[in-house]
């Protein structure tokens, strides 16, 4: 399987931040969530990725080229927080704008969307609500023939409802195997849903890149007193916290974990518990 | 680039509405007070206030960020608002002119020479300002962009009052007003553009986020 999108040792750096050397891959045909807390460098990674800001260092690829050229960019939607269209258009004149942008644009898939959307070709997007802005913007991302979708916190600030309709479009497209999601978010609960890989950045490096099945199927927390926690066998644990009224331990194979301490009680780990642990814990 | 040139049209619909009509009433009444011709110096002035407006609009959704994604250069984007920024310009002239031909037909004193001299200084103005403020623009973030913008107009009235005052150094202007004024003119057809060349330099290396 081709990488849609790869990224090698990008590197950037800010007066108070450094996105040091991250690198990690978008198989073809899956769906990466790219997760982290506010500030880990999740947006920089794909702004850097995207051209927006110049990178120090690093290699990108993008659908198999290291040149983001105006021929790869027809095959790349992107979405960002909000619309990022001019308020004053109308989704109407959106489409004639970008009629004349992107040379594969197809207004039939763009009406079509909009009307599953029930978004007003006519008003202008400015009397539009956060939600009908992103699914607006989505719709767009989607009516170039787009092979590879790019999401930086597109979902955050939606309602459930909308959110679920995104997320199920973002899973019919992958239905395609030449069709390709990156995903940053940090609502976790929509990559457990949809995602097939997990990258996870802290502070401007790369925690983790896994299976998200493997995450959420195999990594445990052991719940414990400090009497047990003091028996366990340091080279099981990941990270662990220090609760008020108990410890929990971050373990990479809960099975294992419960068959060598069979009196601890060990429960799955959702993945914003894995990453609460990773960021909050010690080890 | 047509893409990008469109979505600046629209959003500058409503105020070349506006400035069309304003430069057609103020013509017909600045007729009764001064020569028509010389709204050839504001017009163009007048009507490039619009890029202005384009870019400010662009800073405030994002599009900037999000045009970057599309397949649009960097050096198309700067292109294509100095395109419009010319556009404006030449849109102003023409709409100045309809009242100085409609009045000459009713006999006014509306002669080539007023015209052409008028002509020249308002598209200098207007080149030389651009020259300044477009680049800065995308140096600056909008407020900033936005006093120089206001100041790029005082700035290219010294300019050309300067250029004028050498050249009165080389023959004398009054004698040669059409010939001081097309030197002028030439100048700031060239500062323009230097100036997006300097545009498009700064733009490559902009972070956008």
């Amino acid at each position: 399987m081709t990488n849609a999108f790869m990224v090698s040792g990008l590197t950037k750096s800010y007066q108070d931040f450094v996105l040091d050397h991250v690198s990690f891959t978008v198989p073809g045909g899956s769906i990466v969530g790219l997760i982290g807390e506010n500030g880990a460098g999740k947006s920089t990674t794909i702004n850097a990725a995207l051209g927006l800001v110049q990178r120090e260092d690093g290699v990108v690829s993008i659908l198999g080229r290291e040149e983001l050229d105006g021929d790869i960019k027809e095959q790349i939607g992107v979405v960002f927080d909000g619309s990022n269209y001019p308020e004053i258009l109308s989704p109407q004149k959106l489409n004639r704008v970008m009629k004349n942008i992107y040379r594969t644009w197809d207004e039939r898939i763009y009406f079509g969307l909009l009307k599953q959307f029930s978004l007003p070709s006519d008003k202008q997007i400015k009397q539009f609500s956060k939600g009908m802005k992103m699914k607006l913007a989505i719709s767009a991302a989607f009516s170039h023939h787009s092979r590879l979708l790019i999401l930086d916190e597109a979902t955050s600030g939606l309602d459930p409802v909308v959110r679920e309709d995104i997320l199920d479009m973002l899973l019919d497209f992958v239905q395609d195997e030449e069709h390709s999601i990156l995903v940053s978010s940090h609502i976790t609960s929509d990559l457990e849903k949809i995602a097939d890989y997990i990258v996870f950045i802290h502070d401007g490096k790369v925690v983790f890149e896994k299976q998200k099945d493997e995450l959420t199927e195999r990594y445990g927390i052991i719940k414990c007193g400090a009497a047990q926690f003091d028996a366990l066998d340091k080279s099981d644990i990941i990270s662990y916290r220090k609760m008020d009224y108990e410890w929990q331990i971050l373990v990479s194979d809960r099975e294992r974990a419960q068959k060598k301490y069979p009196k601890a009680l060990v429960v799955p780990a959702a993945i914003d518990e894995i990453m609460l642990l990773y960021v909050k814990g010690e080890k | 680039m047509k893409g990008v040139l469109m979505k600046d049209l629209y959003i500058a619909k409503s105020n070349i509405f506006v400035t069309i009509v304003s430069l057609v009433v103020l013509g017909f009444g600045l007729s009764f007070l001064l020569e028509t011709s010389a709204l050839l110096v504001l017009a163009p002035v007048a009507s490039t206030t619009a890029a202005f407006i384009s870019i400010t609009s662009d800073a405030a959704s994002k599009w900037n960020k999000n045009v970057i994604t599309m397949p649009v250069s960097r050096g198309q984007i700067i292109g294509e608002k100095f395109l419009f920024y010319i556009l404006l310009a030449a849109l102003g002239m023409v709409t100045a002119l309809i009242p100085c031909v409609v009045l000459a037909c009713f006999g006014m004193d509306v002669t080539f020479h007023s015209l052409c001299r008028y002509g020249s200084i308002g598209i200098s103005a207007t080149l030389l300002a651009g020259g300044i403020s477009l680049p800065c623009a995308y140096l600056f973030d909008p407020e900033k962009s936005q006093i120089v913008f206001m100041m790029s107009f005082m700035a290219s009235t010294g300019i050309i009052a300067g250029l004028i005052l050498l050249i009165n150094f080389v023959f004398p202007v009054k004698e040669n007003i059409l010939l001081a004024f097309g030197i002028v003119l030439v100048i700031s057809v060239i500062w323009f553009f230097i100036s997006y060349g300097i545009a498009v330099k700064i733009y490559r290396k902009r972070d956008i986020a």
